[in-house]
């Protein structure tokens, strides 16, 4: 088989997976302990009211009788595919679940691209550095950089930046005697809080926009940074030893072709699912990063939506993970496809 | 063998091999231990000769190979010696690339006198044997009658780097100029030298055809690049080279086969694809690390056949490393026997196999499967290769050798001639005709001289 039949039956396998990653999601939220309708009303609840919202979420019939889960299954991945995802009854009552999502999708689609960005950029050319020059200090203070990276909690790391990041006018005042304040360093920025992304095409709303995203950034990406880093360095450590730049040595290449024709490309095939991992990280973590730096993204809305049992609202967001990760996973087979000719299904 | 002719008029030794290896060494500088993994060896290589080196794993074979190819890496460093590259294309080559770092010996003949400069040398404390490469020793040497009598000539004193004492010459300097034929110093070449030197010139092949390819790129992409920096061919013209090399190694259906991978290729095919990307570099000089250990005898048969086709077709002077003595009877004209970074004999072929001097050789043949069929156990060589640490002073075989007696622990054996010219044996029962205590001092006294070569 190709390589792009491959790639092909790995897309199509991506339906089923979703579908089955839905039905879980079905299961968790309508056989789940939570009750819909008194996360909605409270304990004090209109009787009347609270029939009318348990037909209107297709939980019972109009005469009072429960729907069948089966019908329920049906009725939910109808709507999924179909997009209509209902609306919130707890965190923005009356919205539709899709507008809030489109509404926040912005902000954290944001804060992913620079976590990503930052790991990428730092910490893979971090890797391949301390990897061709093996054993020496830059080496040595990258490698250790890369466990700190790696070692450091991100929620304990957004508490700790953010808090730092807040009072650093005192604390550059008390330690070099010069007040620096991050906040009015180039443009004014909040360290907490959601900026605007309106008109990025504006060159000082893009600073300010980059400038705000960054420690969130940072935190998010850190983790991942130090992964990329040391996996790229062992992979690289591990190509430049290989049998084939030994050959490609002695036809009498010259360094710079070897590293990036025969050494770079060899590297990156372990650093794809390390990459790719930390879209699963991503999302785990901007529930966490945006809590703390209290930013109005996807993340943040998870969280309240599942505290506060809007149950709609936190299926439409699962929905979008769930399709999120398998583009992640669609994406890390295309890079695999591209880089590696010997990926395919029936190799001996 | 040589291509070369002499010209009768030349004052000058000139050294008729393609490759001479002098006194080459190659360290591994560890926490624990200065491993010494090739000791002060010496050989040559003619055109359209192969050479085969064997040796159990550990005996530094490979290493000799990396040295001779520059590709030794830290911990390790040649730290003497001299690999001189006889190429005449080449020598031109790099001297026009590298004129700052050549060494005109014509030159050097008109402006200095010959005889001033082994005054000085001496002057400066050098040893007589130690300058005329071990042909006089006494003390009262004439310098005047030693250039005189062309015992030692300015080719000598280039050779050896002693006209970089005198500051004649810079340390750096690795290509030499000189009427018939000049040569390329590989132990003093950069980096950046060696890799023109790399390939074109010498090129290498390794053990594992499996892994020696990039899994990443099509076989044809690979060969083409050699073919660019060697041949300097672009686009289509280098396509049919490639094409036409894989043919010339025996790859059935070559234009089909340069589009595809290397895991799409078999072993065979994979080491017949490693040897044309080799051919592709236009070398003088082939080294074949093992090239057939990884593959099954049928196959390995094949590549030995296509092996010694390439090199009548092309006079290509190889250099063949393997640790099977029957491979080495197949293919080789000249073996070279190393043990522990020494080598331990030399000889032509058919003299090795049917007169073995040294005991580790002798060993050797004996442990060759289905030669004492009569025999339920396979002959071993008893124990394994020692780690060569320290400096030789003993036999480093001693310990596993069947005929070693008292003066084995104290004397170092130095390579002697045994029968004929062209073999010889470092080992203190030889040479055979003198009494024991007339050849051990024939070893230490040999010893004496080599030794003050090593640094």
């Amino acid at each position: 088989m190709s390589r792009w039949q491959y790639f092909l039956r790995r897309v199509v396998l991506a339906v089923p997976v979703v579908f089955f990653a839905m039905s879980l999601v079905f299961l968790v939220i309508r056989a789940g302990p939570r009750d819909p309708v008194a996360a909605a009303l409270g304990q004090n609840q209109n009787p009347e009211i609270a029939h009318r919202m348990r037909v209107q979420m297709g939980i019972i019939n109009p005469d009072g009788t429960p729907v069948p889960l089966w019908e329920q299954y049906i009725d939910f991945m109808t709507d999924l595919v179909t997009l209509s995802l209902g609306q919130t009854w707890v965190i923005n009552r009356g919205a539709s679940v899709l507008d809030l999502i489109i509404a926040r999708a912005p902000i954290t689609i944001w804060l992913g691209f620079w976590s990503v960005l930052i790991a990428l950029l730092i910490g893979i050319p971090l890797g391949f550095y301390a990897g061709l020059r093996p054993n020496t200090f830059p080496d040595y203070f990258a490698s250790f950089g890369g466990i700190v990276w790696r070692a450091m909690p991100n929620f304990w790391l957004a508490i700790i930046l953010s808090s730092v990041l807040v009072s650093s006018e005192g604390l550059t005042e008390d330690l070099i005697g010069v007040p620096l304040s991050w906040s009015d360093f180039l443009i004014e920025t909040d360290v907490i809080g959601t900026a605007s992304l309106a008109n990025l095409g504006d060159p000082v709303s893009l600073i300010a926009a980059v400038k705000w995203i960054l420690p969130p950034a940072i935190v998010l990406g850190s983790a991942s940074m130090g992964n990329e880093m040391r996996i790229g360095r062992t992979a690289v450590l591990e190509t430049i030893n290989s049998a084939y730049v030994e050959t490609a040595r002695a036809k009498g290449l010259g360094r710079r072709v070897i590293v990036w024709k025969h050494v770079f490309r060899n590297a990156l095939i372990p650093l794809v699912p390390v990459i790719s991992s930390e879209a699963f990280v991503l999302i785990g973590g901007s529930v966490l990063v945006e809590t703390v730096f209290a930013i109005n993204g996807l993340g943040k809305l998870t969280f309240d939506a599942v505290k506060q049992g809007d149950l709609a609202l936190a299926g439409g967001l699962l929905f979008v993970f769930a399709i999120f990760l398998q583009i992640v996973n669609i994406v890390q087979d295309l890079l695999y496809t591209l880089i590696d000719p010997r990926i395919g299904y029936d190799q001996s | 063998m040589s291509m070369h002719s002499h010209s009768p008029a030349s004052v000058d030794r000139t050294d008729d091999a393609l490759l001479t290896v002098e006194n080459l060494q190659t360290s591994f500088f560890t926490d624990k231990e200065t491993i010494r993994a090739v000791d002060s060896i010496s050989f040559e290589i003619d055109r359209g000769e192969t050479v085969g080196i064997v040796g159990e794993s550990g005996s530094g074979k490979s290493v000799t190979a990396r040295s001779i190819m520059g590709l030794i890496d830290a911990p390790g460093r040649v730290v003497g010696g001299s690999v001189r590259f006889n190429d005449a294309e080449t020598v031109e080559r790099l001297a026009r690339q590298y004129p700052d770092r050549t060494i005109d010996v014509d030159e050097l003949r008109t402006e200095h006198d010959v005889a001033d400069c082994i005054e000085q040398l001496l002057e400066q404390g050098v040893s007589p044997a130690k300058l005329t490469d071990g042909e006089q020793d006494r003390s009262d040497v004439d310098p005047v009658e030693l250039a005189r009598e062309d015992i030692v000539t300015m080719r000598d004193l280039v050779e050896r780097r002693f006209t970089d004492e005198l500051g004649i010459t810079e340390k750096s300097a690795f290509v030499v100029r000189d009427t018939d034929g000049g040569y390329v110093d590989a132990t003093h070449a950069s980096e950046d030298a060696f890799r023109k030197l790399r390939g074109r010139g010498i090129s290498m092949i390794f053990q594992d055809p499996l892994t020696s390819l990039n899994p990443v790129y099509t076989v044809g992409n690979q060969i083409k690049e050699a073919i660019r920096l060697h041949q300097g061919l672009q686009g289509t013209e280098a396509h049919e080279e490639a094409i036409r090399l894989l043919e010339a190694v025996s790859i059935p259906d070559a234009h089909r086969r340069v589009d595809e991978y290397p895991h799409e290729f078999s072993g065979g095919m994979r080491q017949r694809a490693v040897i044309a990307m080799a051919l592709a570099c236009k070398p003088e000089l082939l080294i074949c690390d093992e090239p057939t250990t990884a593959l099954d005898v049928t196959i390995q048969a094949q590549i030995l056949e296509l092996l010694m086709e390439i090199q009548d077709d092309r006079d290509l002077a190889i250099m063949f490393i393997t640790h099977d003595m029957g491979v080495i009877a197949e293919i080789a004209d000249q073996v070279n026997v190393m043990y522990a970074g020494e080598l331990v004999e030399k000889a032509p072929v058919g003299a090795l196999f049917d007169a073995p001097k040294h005991p580790y050789t002798q060993g050797l043949l004996e442990s060759i499967p289905g030669r004492h069929p009569e025999e339920d156990r396979l002959r071993t060589i008893e124990g394994d290769v020692p780690t060569p640490n320290e400096q030789p002073t003993y036999c480093r075989f001693a310990p596993r050798c069947p005929e070693a007696f008292d003066a084995c622990e104290v004397v170092h054996p130095e390579n002697v001639g045994v029968g004929d010219a062209e073999h010889t044996a470092a080992c203190l029962l030889y040479p055979e005709e003198l009494p024991t205590d007339e050849a051990l001092e024939q070893h230490r006294s040999l010893g004496a001289t080599d030794g003050g070569d090593q640094r």
